[in-house]
């Protein structure tokens, strides 16, 4: 997982454009979103009110029951949902998981609202504009509800993701014993980022190994988790999941691969109970949703902190280098403010003397050449008034 | 909890105060043309090649973890500091904030690009520097950086932290 929104803004996007179209357009869009993730859009003008939708992702769970790839909860989930608007293409375009035919002639009832309201539109009856006003409202709601289904088209993908896990804490809720007991499921939704859900007798529990790329995003998470246990114990927070870090592996991860257990940022558990999951409603969804952006939420946490840090001592390194500034015998006259790079950027203009009086010299012999022209001057000059170089006693070379 | 911030606050004073002191004594600092290479004009306290030009160095202790050794020559100084790093949240914030500094060495003419080994930063004021600038206000600087190293950690690390709580408050919210 790698976004909190649930609905893909490209595809959103997309899907928006080719519904509001005065006419048909001929779409053939491939979008591939965060690596595992390829949307395929074919919109043609010989089919005005179908889109087809294709989604592939790279759905890895062992010891889940499939149909071509996809799990059977999603196509349920999808046919309860969706009924009305889209349709299921048996069987899927090659290379795809699943393939839809989007009807927005389900969904163009508000455009025909629109094109009503144009033709009734008098401003000299007041009927009619009673009539305008009441349609434009019902074009409005239609439209936010079209928009609205949309959006939930859009966030295909992360039903597709959740309908799995969703199904595990389903089948807890429920009581039904088809997963075994104490055997870890290891689901990977990103690459290099699995996680494991193990069901025991009153609860299941989610652990999340966590792997970081350099050790100061392993303390700035680590923080994180500490406060997660932390609030975890309070009276405020107990409806909230018990949440537990350990920087070796749980006993519930006895025997799985060496290679899934080697961690550098230890091991986030969360313990769901029945009531974390009450019905099928709103509660499991959100308990899913928050399960599935834990890696996503640690590393924007992570991210930010790391550019709060940044922001802070380039603020710190501006003020120092400013009273430094004061501590120069000329005041800091010299300091020059440069839009790129630092903002804050001295710059000291010091010339040797030696340096100043070849200048001056220099200035001196062009004044003279450029009126008087004598034949053989050069010469002379290159022989008897050259200005002799002057090293400064200043210089010399830093060794480290 | 406020006798122990009381006592902190003073013994860290009393350390700049020294640090102070003995940067007003060591910084009188000279023109000395190098007595090796003809024409050269070196810093001595980095080259040393000649120990008639070096005094002895100062190390001003305020713990293990906190340090500052002064080295002086005829006509160079050079003040190496060492950060209090109490966990590795603080040892991070501080390796991370002088590796900023010291990239951005230009900015400030007497520090150096590479700490004396030991050492968390290290600062080579010349002769020159003291040409150029007021030496109290130089010293003001040194010893001001330092106290604000220490500040911006500690505020840093508590940023961090609270920053820390903020998120799994939200996080946990969304179960609520």
């Amino acid at each position: 997982m790698a976004f909190f929104d649930k609905a893909s803004p490209a595809l959103k996007e997309i899907l928006l454009k080719l519904y509001r179209a005065e006419k048909p357009l001929e779409i053939d869009h491939q979008i591939y979103e965060f690596g595992s993730l390829q949307y395929h859009i074919q919109a043609s003008a010989s089919e005005p009110h179908h889109v087809y939708l294709s989604v592939s992702t790279s759905l890895q769970s062992p010891g889940v029951s499939t149909t071509d790839g996809l799990q059977n909860c999603t196509l349920q989930s999808l046919r309860r949902l969706y009924s009305d608007a889209i349709e299921l293409i048996e069987p899927p375009n090659e290379g795809y998981q699943l393939t839809l035919r989007i009807k927005f002639s389900e969904l163009t009832q508000s455009k025909g609202l629109v094109l009503l309201i144009r033709l009734r539109f008098c401003p000299t009856s007041y009927v009619c504009i009673v009539l305008t006003c009441y349609d434009f409202c019902l074009c409005l709601i239609c439209s936010d509800e079209c928009v609205k289904i949309i959006t939930d088209i859009s966030s295909l993908q992360a039903m597709m993701v959740s309908s799995q896990l969703k199904e595990m804490l389903w089948n807890f809720g429920s009581q039904d014993t088809s997963y075994g007991m104490h055997k870890p499921i290891k689901l990977i939704y990103h690459p290099g980022e699995p996680f494991y859900v193990i069901r025991l007798a009153q609860k299941i529990t989610v652990i999340f190994p966590m792997r970081f790329k350099e050790n100061s995003d392993v303390i700035i998470a680590t923080t994180l988790f500490q406060e997660l246990m932390d609030l975890g114990c309070l009276r405020k927070f107990a409806k909230a999941p018990p949440c537990t870090w350990s920087p070796i592996p749980p006993p519930e991860l006895r025997g799985e691969p060496l290679e899934d257990l080697s961690t550098n940022g230890g091991f986030v558990s969360f313990d769901i109970f029945s009531r974390h999951i009450d019905g099928r409603g709103s509660k499991l969804d959100k308990t899913v949703w928050n399960l599935l952006n834990f890696y996503t939420y640690v590393k924007q946490h992570v991210k930010c902190t790391r550019g709060f840090i940044q922001r802070r001592m380039r603020k710190k390194v501006e003020n120092l280098s400013e009273i430094l500034q004061k501590a120069m015998l000329t005041g800091g006259e010299h300091i020059q403010k440069t839009h790129k790079g630092h903002r804050f950027r001295k710059k000291l203009i010091s010339r040797s003397t030696s340096k100043m009086l070849r200048g001056k010299c220099a200035i001196f012999f062009n004044k003279i050449r450029s009126r008087i022209k004598i034949q053989g001057f050069e010469k002379f000059r290159r022989k008897w008034l050259r200005v002799p170089k002057f090293y400064s006693l200043r210089r010399y070379t830093k060794l480290d | 909890m406020a006798a122990s911030n009381t006592l902190t606050t003073m013994t860290s004073r009393l350390y700049l105060t020294c640090i102070r002191n003995t940067l007003e004594a060591a910084m009188c600092l000279q023109n000395f043309p190098c007595q090796e290479v003809e024409r050269h004009n070196k810093p001595e306290v980095e080259l040393k090649t000649s120990p008639e030009l070096l005094l002895n160095p100062v190390l001003i202790c305020r713990n293990e973890a906190e340090k500052c050794l002064i080295e002086t020559s005829i006509n160079s100084l050079r003040i190496s500091i060492k950060v209090k790093q109490a966990n590795e949240l603080e040892n991070i914030l501080t390796k991370r904030f002088l590796r900023f500094l010291s990239m951005r060495a230009e900015a400030f003419q007497v520090l150096r690009r590479k700490p004396v080994q030991g050492y968390d930063i290290s600062f080579l004021v010349t002769n020159y520097h003291c040409e150029d600038m007021h030496k109290n206000k130089l010293i003001d600087f040194i010893v001001q950086f330092m106290e604000d190293i220490d500040k911006e950690i500690y505020e840093l690390k508590l940023s961090v932290n609270t920053r820390g709580k903020l998120v799994a408050t939200e996080f946990l919210k969304q179960f609520l």
